[in-house]
């Protein structure tokens, strides 16, 4: 082996060329390119006769079809006391066996023909996906139609992911990052269902009947909106859609509960959980909008200036200049459905923990003081103008996104206009919507590390509150 | 060149494609006078293009007192070159020389630890915190990532490894010649400004990733306990002392010894014309002389006579990870290792899954991977998490009865042929991102020798019979060959 890239490397040591450097070698500052005009691609929706809408996009590069269902579903449904329920379904939809075939025969089946069924539930959306060789569509998606709607939720595979669930959470303060990750999301969404968690009581306290229920409620082909993209021929796709998704007469219409938005109470806090290790893990923010509100794409250039690039405020300082952190960033996560957040994050050696607070801070404090500069505005504008055709690489990330759009009701010509709502933004929007939403007052700040080592202790940034990171696992009964 | 574009968009809109090309129709293959290797693939899905360019030289290439290097030579390549990132380089480089000359005066006097003279440090700290404020007043900050990503650049980065280093943006296909241009004046003009600010971000990276990450801390005790001679056995990102003691002069040293076109593979993947674009390379790169030939690795990791057994007492839940020293990539008994990693560690049938997470529920997960390199022999290894009250040592031992079995009990012919299959699939699957297929091409082309080797690996996995894996599975998978790590939970933690 070793001989074979000696000889392959040998082959480069020829003559040196005598090429001419006169040629015309740009210059990467003022280099001028081919105009390439981007138009945005489409999917073709089409309904089925169930009701269901499909989104549809042939592409026959590759012998492939990816197939997602997203189901109006999520963990904001489930009851507090039962944290867990929602992901689990999600879980034992795929590994509980389904329409009467067992898990070790569907896992075997699918697994022969290289297909891949999967499910999952998040916050807010259920997804079911499909990926399959050509070839096998047919059985694939069969299965997939099964797993979606008729699972059979075996007993021991809801032991088995229950158990996981309760390993996970042994091991849930592990890692640094994953306690404060966790820590900065219950701060900022407490009281709200976004802000619970999952515990070892509320684990132990689901039943089999629960996931049956649960997903009876919210997996209806009146519920959901299909994507799918690659080799496929569309009209012996639709009959089979049609055939295995047959209209179902529902006793009533779809009722998905109301779940209320987060309370937005400004009120900064100080946690701390303690850790023996070198570095401190700093994450610090509170809630922030949703996307119907006007200044989202004032927003969109705030967080790229701020903290959402290599060249952002909070990385040139913090990294670049001080040499403080290896990965430092804001993010201001738009809410589709419920309030966003804002959270600023970093680590940094214990030693310089305080100072690193106290910098952030005053990074973030100072995009409410003053405007932008023309250089930085004229930079974020053009990174997310010229980098939007990137949303569009591949058939399933293009009917993904359409069905998306659809699924969380965003307005028509959203992607349409995009480009040019960003093109509008000015410097007095960027200042406008940094005094409109960030308050590092009301910043809820968690750091998990070795407070001994500080520079200076947590209570300079008000009164603390110590994280308890031991497990507490309940006696079994 | 705008009308060649059109064209070619609305070509693709237009034709329906008959048959689904397989890879090696797909690539074209050049290599320049200077060495460097080129490896294109038109892809009209989207009017994106990704470039990959990979060095041969990793962190196996260090030696023991430049441990770290590769890495840290990696992010200072992002710090610009003597026209770029710099108002005025005439001006800056005497800033820069003194810089250095301070610098490592003062990286001497503290490596004397206890005998070093505070004040002395004290001193040299200031004058390099003075002159380095100096000098930043003619730098212009990151010029690279803002001239990419303005020009709507993502995925800007670079990556090293123990078998080589490997930086990729991906670009608006009409851009590709700013690429040319920062990436040829990177290679040839690279000047490592700001280097021990950036020291000191990799040390925060080392905190970050494995002093304050236990499963990864093992992880990094592990293989260094695995490797006594060979140089697979250093972390890639140094330790913290040795990061510490790195200086501009050894990044220098180390770019000029192994970056040269001759030791470069570059993967260009999009929406491109083929011939323009090795046209455009040759114009860019081709005056590139070549450089020195880098050597090998020598030292051959001695067979392993015995079991290691490696704890880690840390503030976290038992985890555990089992090694078996094996070959390098492709050679004849590394294609049955493949072959045995599918069936132990892939999806829901393999038998690791099925016995120790469903059957005997002694784990909550687990995993079998190949590292720490591929050039050079390296470790089969299974990873996995006991779930309470299961035991480190019940994993373990539940994992070499399934290892042992293979020794004895001929592998099925359904399972043999699920491989396959697998494979098919995965070779499809693999050409559907620029990206993806630029690292594939990149990767394989420096480990493997070629990037044929994707092309033929299922021929390989074909050939394999039972027998081959009973007789691989005896040699390798003894107590002699083993090295088991695991994490132990510190007393007093409930």
């Amino acid at each position: 082996m070793r001989t074979l890239i000696i000889s392959l490397c040998m082959l480069g040591t020829l003559t040196t060329p005598s090429f001419s450097a006169e040629q015309s070698l740009a210059n990467p500052r003022t280099i001028k390119f081919p105009e390439l005009n981007f138009q945005i691609p489409k999917a073709e929706r089409v309904v089925l006769e169930c009701g269901m809408p499909v989104y549809l996009l042939r592409d026959t590069e590759l012998p492939i079809i990816n197939l997602t269902a997203m189901v109006r579903v999520g963990s904001v449904y489930e009851p507090a006391a039962k944290s867990g329920l929602a992901s689990m379904v999600g879980s034992v939809m795929r590994s509980g066996g389904a329409g009467g075939i067992a898990p070790e025969k569907m896992d075997d089946e699918l697994e022969f023909m290289a297909s891949a069924v999967e499910s999952a539930i998040g916050s807010d959306m259920g997804t079911v996906s499909l990926a399959t060789l050509k070839k096998n569509l047919g059985p694939t998606l069969q299965t997939f139609r099964d797993v979606l709607l008729l699972p059979d939720f075996k007993e021991k595979r809801l032991e088995i992911a229950r158990s996981q669930v309760v390993e996970a959470l042994r091991r849930q303060n592990d890692d640094p990052k994953e306690i404060a990750g966790r820590e900065v999301g219950r701060a900022i969404y407490a009281g709200h269902p976004l802000g619970d968690i999952t515990t070892f009581e509320s684990v132990s306290s689901i039943t089999r009947q629960d996931l049956v229920d649960f997903h009876q409620r919210y997996f209806r082909l009146d519920n959901m909106i299909l994507a799918v993209s690659g080799d496929f021929e569309q009209a012996a796709l639709i009959k089979e859609l049609n055939s295995i998704f047959k209209p179902v007469k529902y006793s009533s219409i779809i009722e998905l509960p109301q779940v209320a938005q987060p309370k937005q109470l400004f009120q900064g806090e100080v946690l701390y959980g303690k850790k023996d290790v070198n570095q401190t893990v700093i994450r610090m923010g509170h809630l922030g909008l949703t996307k119907e509100a006007p200044d989202i794409y004032a927003v969109r250039l705030l967080d790229y200036i701020l903290g959402g690039s290599f060249t952002s405020r909070l990385t040139m300082e913090i990294r670049t200049n001080q040499g403080l952190a290896y990965s430092v960033g804001s993010h201001f996560d738009i809410g589709r459905r419920f309030t966003g957040s804002f959270v600023a994050e970093t680590e940094t050696k214990a030693e310089s923990t305080a100072k690193t607070i106290n910098l952030m801070k005053k990074i973030i404090t100072e995009l409410t003081k003053e405007p932008v500069s023309d250089a930085e505005l004229s930079a974020a504008r053009e990174y997310m103008i010229n980098s939007f055709m990137f949303g569009f690489t591949s058939p399933s990330s293009i009917v993904n996104q359409r069905a998306r759009l659809e699924y969380y009701g965003y307005p028509d010509g959203y992607l349409e206009k995009y480009r040019d709502n960003i093109a509008k933004v000015t410097k007095k929007d960027i200042l406008s919507a940094a005094l409109k939403y960030l308050h590092t007052d009301a910043f809820k700040l968690v750091v998990i590390g070795d407070s001994t080592k500080f520079d200076q202790p947590l209570s300079t940034f008000g009164t603390v509150r110590e994280l308890d990171l031991k497990l507490n696992i309940p006696k079994p009964q | 060149m705008k009308q060649l574009l059109t064209a070619v968009i609305i070509l693709t809109a237009l034709t329906t494609q008959l048959h689904a090309a397989t890879l090696e129709e797909k690539v074209v293959e050049h290599k320049m006078k200077n060495g460097m290797k080129l490896l294109l693939v038109e892809r009209h899905t989207s009017p994106t293009v990704s470039a990959w360019i990979r060095f041969r030289v990793g962190s196996v290439d260090e030696r023991s007192d430049e441990r770290g290097i590769a890495h840290l030579l990696e992010h200072m390549l992002f710090k610009g070159t003597t026209t770029l990132g710099t108002k005025d380089f005439a001006a800056e480089k005497p800033l820069l020389d003194k810089i250095e000359e301070i610098a490592q005066a003062l990286t001497v006097e503290k490596a004397r630890h206890d005998k070093a003279d505070v004040a002395k440090i004290t001193g040299l700290e200031k004058q390099l915190a003075s002159l380095e404020a100096d000098a930043s007043k003619y730098v212009i900050k990151d010029e690279f990532f803002e001239l990419y990503s303005k020009n709507g650049g993502t995925g800007y980065n670079a990556f090293t490894s123990r078998d080589g280093t490997t930086y990729l943006i991906s670009l608006p296909a009409n851009k590709l010649e700013l690429w040319a241009a920062i990436e040829s004046d990177r290679l040839q003009n690279a000047v490592l400004r700001e280097f021990y600010t950036e020291r000191s971000v990799v040390m925060e990276e080392r905190r970050r990733s494995y002093d304050a990450d236990p499963e990864s801390k093992l992880w990094e005790t592990f293989v260094a306990s695995s490797f006594l001679a060979h140089s697979y056995g250093q972390p890639t990102i140094g330790w913290m002392s040795d990061i510490e003691n790195l200086t501009r002069t050894k990044a220098e040293q180390f770019f000029h010894s192994y970056y040269a076109p001759n030791n470069a593979i570059v993967a260009i993947v999009g929406d491109i014309d083929t011939k323009a674009t090795i046209d455009m390379v040759e114009r860019y790169f081709g005056a590139i002389k070549p450089g020195k030939e880098p050597p090998p690795v020598t030292t051959i990791e001695p067979k392993q006579s015995g079991e290691r057994r490696i704890e880690l007492v840390a503030e976290a839940e038992p985890t555990v990870i089992m090694g078996f020293h094996k070959p390098a990539i492709a050679s004849p008994d590394d294609y049955v290792f493949d072959v045995i990693n599918m069936i132990l560690g892939s999806g829901r049938t393999s038998r690791f899954y099925k016995k120790l997470v469903i059957e005997k529920q002694v784990a909550s997960d687990i995993g079998a991977f190949d590292a720490p390199g591929h050039r050079y022999p390296s470790m089969f290894v299974i990873s996995a998490n006991p779930r309470s009250p299961h035991t480190a040592r019940e994993v373990e031992e539940a994992v070499q009865t399934e290892l042992d079995l293979l020794k004895t009990v001929p592998v099925a012919k359904r399972d043999l042929q699920r491989i396959l299959n697998k494979i098919e699939y995965e070779e499809a699957r693999r050409m559907g991102t620029n990206g993806g297929l630029a690292r594939n091409l990149t990767e394989y082309e420096a480990t493997a020798g070629s990037w044929l080797y994707m092309t033929e690996h299922k021929s390989h996995i074909a050939k394999i019979v039972p027998e081959d894996i009973m007789r691989v599975a005896a040699t390798y998978f003894t107590k002699e060959n083993r090295t088991v790590g695991f994490i132990t939970k510190k007393a007093g933690d409930k």
